[in-house]
């Protein structure tokens, strides 16, 4: 009887302990994280209607070949996985499950897209997956704090507030109209750009809704021209802002017109207006004459050849994960989810690459809250006109 | 051979024991699919279970009742919003959301349907057509439906049972396929499903046998709604997250190509060609992993093609399938599985 007891205790211990044991393994693996590897994935659109923003992750792609050829990260390489979403979230929601499930990665990179990053951004965190840098400016990605989600881009409400501050104070133009797409990405600027004029107690002179389909923007040209704004901000698309330009011309309306960062392509904008873009002045998130940017695209004649689309979005894809392999690097040779979270929010005012003071904290998960803004030359140029325009935090 | 000698014999939902049997063998291997394989491929197989609810919905209206719509992507959208609305504006619990979603799509679907008395083929189609733009439109203007932002959905969750983990959404997801994929199959067998049959057949024919075409098209419109309406919901589940602009007009064609490369006028073929579509839009994006045929696309996509070559081939195979499906086989994936069926009977004579 005593025998039996003392056999059964035994039992329940060993198998108990080979239980534990088993749990310290399993807890020793990390998803996505070898001695030699370190798997990171990104979706970005590279069919459908989306595909032009697809140089993103193409972009981010030649980045980790270039890392890799110096020797990689704490000897470990990145294995880089790209996936396509066409910009449609049930499929960036398989991927997601595909990345984390079947093949285990250990973070992911950039990922364009509002709402196929919406989709994704809970599961993500519920698994506990480092997320850098999604490629737009909307605030739902860190508010509310998601501790696993780093982001980059300068949020629209800040960018529209430094555009209106640096109109304002320093161009002296006091009556500012604002024309915006109707949806979120406008009035987000929307929002930025009225933060600042009721701190001063300024009313913006017109507030002028434009429809993504609209293409008659005769009326909206008329609204505009006679609100007798000195200045107009634009936060639409690149068809809008060439069309409004056109239509404004004609009306005989002819302000200082100051465009958001998503408009930052100058030499392609001076083209779309047939020279029409001369002289306004735009923000931009990254620095096209930075030295790094020419390493960046001699590694692109290396490793991607034949990619046609080397411009902004190329290059920001670049610069959406140079933080991360920062964060990486920071992180040493023990890396899991939380070793990186905390190595990340050791970057403070970092400077080392293409954007603009990258800052973490482990309150605050917005990185880069500059811009810089460009006045577009009379070949349709860009000559830079400010430093680097950060969001005053807090006041 | 099946020869019928009595009413009930010929709208029995089994004919015989052999496909009761093949049935429950078939729930027995669906229920116990969560116990085998991971969250991806769950996940996987909840969206081919919601497609094959739209697919279905929408075959009651093409391939039963011959009337074409080209705005299921709007009845899909307004069963999600009106689903997540109706759970966190509201408070409804989720078994109630989940229905009045689909009653919701359902009226919409009527009020769709009424045009539809007046108007055939092409005119009928851009009537669909612009139903659905103008949805998207208006969802995506509103601030109660959350803007072009979209809005996050709550869990699901029913009398403390949460479905937040993907074996749990696979069994919610997978009950309500097989009870509307049962009840279609039940409405195609009574008086209902034989109007809509007569209607497509020849409308005029039908109205002499005393069918109530206005009664019946309208009602086709908003059971189809019904369907689509129920799959948008749980599709705002599995997403987690919706906004207006993914439901697009590229969805509604892709829900007709379902039923098309299917098998049009069948609960089956919506089935098939669900699965087959879906599965194939998500796995071409990996063709270049595929052994053989992937270094041989590479190779192409580098020597001929620019550097989005190899996601574009993805679009070039897809295309090529659905156009052999449909031009070697009309009655679609469903067409193939009749002949099977037909050469193990025969077999081995």
């Amino acid at each position: 009887m005593k025998k039996s007891l003392v056999i059964s205790v035994s039992m329940v211990c060993l198998v108990l302990l080979a239980g534990a044991f088993c749990a310290v393994s399993a807890a020793e693996k990390v998803r996505g994280v070898t001695d030699t590897e370190i798997i990171i994935g990104q979706w970005g659109p590279q069919t459908g209607p989306a595909a032009l923003w697809g140089a993103v992750a193409r972009g981010s792609g030649v980045y980790f070949d270039m890392i890799n050829e110096e020797g990689g990260i704490n000897g470990r390489k990145i294995k880089y996985v790209l996936r396509d979403d066409a910009y449609q979230p049930a499929k960036t929601k398989a991927i997601a499950k595909e990345f984390v499930e079947d093949i285990g990665v250990f973070g992911v990179a950039c990922g364009v897209g509002t709402s196929p990053g919406m989709a994704v951004r809970d599961y993500l965190m519920e698994n506990k997956v480092p997320w850098v840098g999604p490629a737009t400016g909307s605030r739902h990605w860190t508010e509310p704090f998601q501790k696993y989600l780093f982001a980059l881009y300068p949020r629209y409400t800040d960018e529209a507030y430094v555009l209106t501050q640096y109109a304002t104070e320093k161009l002296n133009l006091k009556k500012i109209g604002f024309f915006y797409q109707n949806d979120d990405y406008g009035k987000e600027g929307l929002e930025g750009a009225k933060k600042y004029l009721d701190k001063k107690g300024i009313k913006l002179a017109a507030e002028v809704p434009v429809e993504v389909t609209d293409t008659d923007l005769k009326s909206h040209a008329l609204k505009l021209k006679e609100s007798g704004a000195d200045a107009v901000i634009l936060w639409v698309l690149p068809k809008h802002a060439a069309t409004i330009l056109g239509q404004a011309k004609a009306a005989g309306f002819q302000p200082q017109w100051i465009a958001s960062s998503t408009l930052s392509d100058a030499p392609l904008m001076y083209k779309l207006t047939k020279g029409l873009w001369e002289g306004v002045i735009y923000a931009n998130f990254l620095d096209m004459d930075n030295p790094k940017v020419k390493k960046y695209l001699e590694a692109q004649k290396k490793f991607a050849a034949n990619e046609q689309n080397t411009g902004v979005f190329f290059i920001a894809g670049f610069m959406f994960v140079e933080p991360m392999v920062e964060g990486l690097r920071r992180a040493g040779k023990d890396l899991n989810p939380d070793t990186f979270v905390k190595a990340m929010e050791t970057i403070q005012h970092w400077n080392d690459w293409i954007g603009h003071d990258c800052t973490f904290t482990p309150q605050d998960h917005q990185g880069m809250k500059s811009v810089f803004l460009s006045k577009c030359g009379p070949q349709g140029q860009a000559l830079k006109i400010s430093d680097w325009l950060t969001y005053p935090e807090g006041k | 051979m099946d020869m019928k000698r009595h009413y009930y014999e010929d709208v029995e939902l089994f004919k015989t024991n052999t496909a009761l049997a093949l049935t429950v063998l078939f729930l027995a291997a669906l229920a116990s699919i969560p116990f085998l394989v991971g969250d991806y491929a769950l996940y996987v197989l909840n969206l081919i279970a919601i497609h094959a609810i739209v697919a279905i919905g929408l075959n009651i209206l093409v391939g039963y009742t011959g009337q074409i719509s080209l705005g299921h992507a709007g009845f899909f959208a307004i069963g999600a919003y009106s689903c997540i609305l109706l759970m966190v504006k509201a408070g409804l619990p989720f078994v109630l959301a989940l229905p009045a979603a689909g009653l919701i799509a359902a009226f919409f679907g009527f009020l769709l349907g009424l045009p539809s008395l007046r108007l055939e083929g092409p005119y009928l189609a851009i009537a669909t057509l612009g139903f659905g733009m103008a949805v998207t439109q208006m969802i995506g203007h509103s601030d109660f439906t959350g803007g072009h932002m979209g809005i996050h959905a709550p869990k699901m969750s029913f009398l403390g049972f949460i479905a937040d983990t993907g074996p749990r959404q696979y069994g919610v997801i997978m009950i309500v396929a097989v009870v509307l994929t049962l009840a279609a199959v039940n409405l195609m067998k009574t008086r209902v499903g034989r109007a809509f049959v007569a209607i497509r057949d020849s409308e005029i024919a039908a109205e002499a046998m005393g069918i109530n075409i206005s009664w019946y098209k309208t009602l086709a419109f908003a059971v189809s709604a019904f369907y689509t309406g129920v799959a948008g919901a749980l599709m705002a589940f599995a997403l987690e997250h919706v906004s207006a602009g993914s439901f697009n007009l590229i969805l509604s064609i892709t829900f007709l190509a379902m039923i098309i490369v299917g098998g049009l006028g069948s609960v089956m073929g919506s089935i098939l060609g669900a699965a087959l579509l879906t599965y194939l839009q998500l796995k071409l994006q990996i063709i270049q992993e595929a052994p053989l045929i992937g270094p041989f696309l590479i190779e192409i996509s580098k020597r001929y093609f620019t550097t989005e070559g190899l996601p574009n081939i993805q679009s070039i195979v897809f295309g090529a399938i659905m156009i052999g499906i449909v031009v070697f086989e009309p009655l679609g994936v469903h067409g193939i599985y009749l002949r099977c069926k037909r050469y193990w009977r025969m077999w081995p004579f």
